[in-house]
């Protein structure tokens, strides 16, 4: 079992149509956790998939994505 | 060219309308897009060589709302 990495990504998420949008897209990819901070635009997401495929997977919203590193 | 109307659940702003209508509207084989808030729709004009309604309705679920084709 791999050590998993805490990712956090700024998306521009303005209302709960968004954030609904981010989970919906998230929980379709097997093997990540995340949580949304609506408010603060943020999205934390533990998985041992690489940072790529996890921008692109937010990207699918349409929405801005910015990657802030791992905390 | 097709003309199609889909239902589009989990917009809650025009923010969501669009990205919506952004992403699928540049989509190969999409001419014109049109979504609805209100009627929680979007109306598609396409090129049935490029794109079906199946095709654009995956679109729409991958981006994380619900959609389904009407008739
Ligand atoms: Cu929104
Ligand atoms: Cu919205």
């Amino acid at each position: 079992m791999c050590l998993q990495q805490k990712h956090e990504f700024e998306v521009a998420m303005t209302c709960e149509g968004c954030s609904g949008a981010v989970s919906r897209v998230l929980s379709k990819l097997a093997g990540v956790s995340f949580e949304i901070d609506l408010p603060k635009k943020l999205v934390w997401i533990e998985s041992d998939k690489d940072v790529e495929v996890l921008m692109e997977t937010l990207k699918k919203c349409g929405k801005e994505v910015k990657y802030n590193g791992t905390k | 060219l097709c003309s199609v109307s889909i239902a589009v659940e989990g917009m809650t702003c025009g923010s969501c309308v669009q990205s919506i209508e952004q992403r699928i509207g540049s989509l190969p084989g999409v001419i014109d897009i049109k979504v609805s808030l209100e009627q929680e729709n979007a109306t598609v004009i396409f090129d049935p060589s490029q794109q079906s309604p199946e095709s654009l309705s995956e679109a729409i679920e991958d981006m994380g709302f619900e959609s389904s084709l009407s008739e």
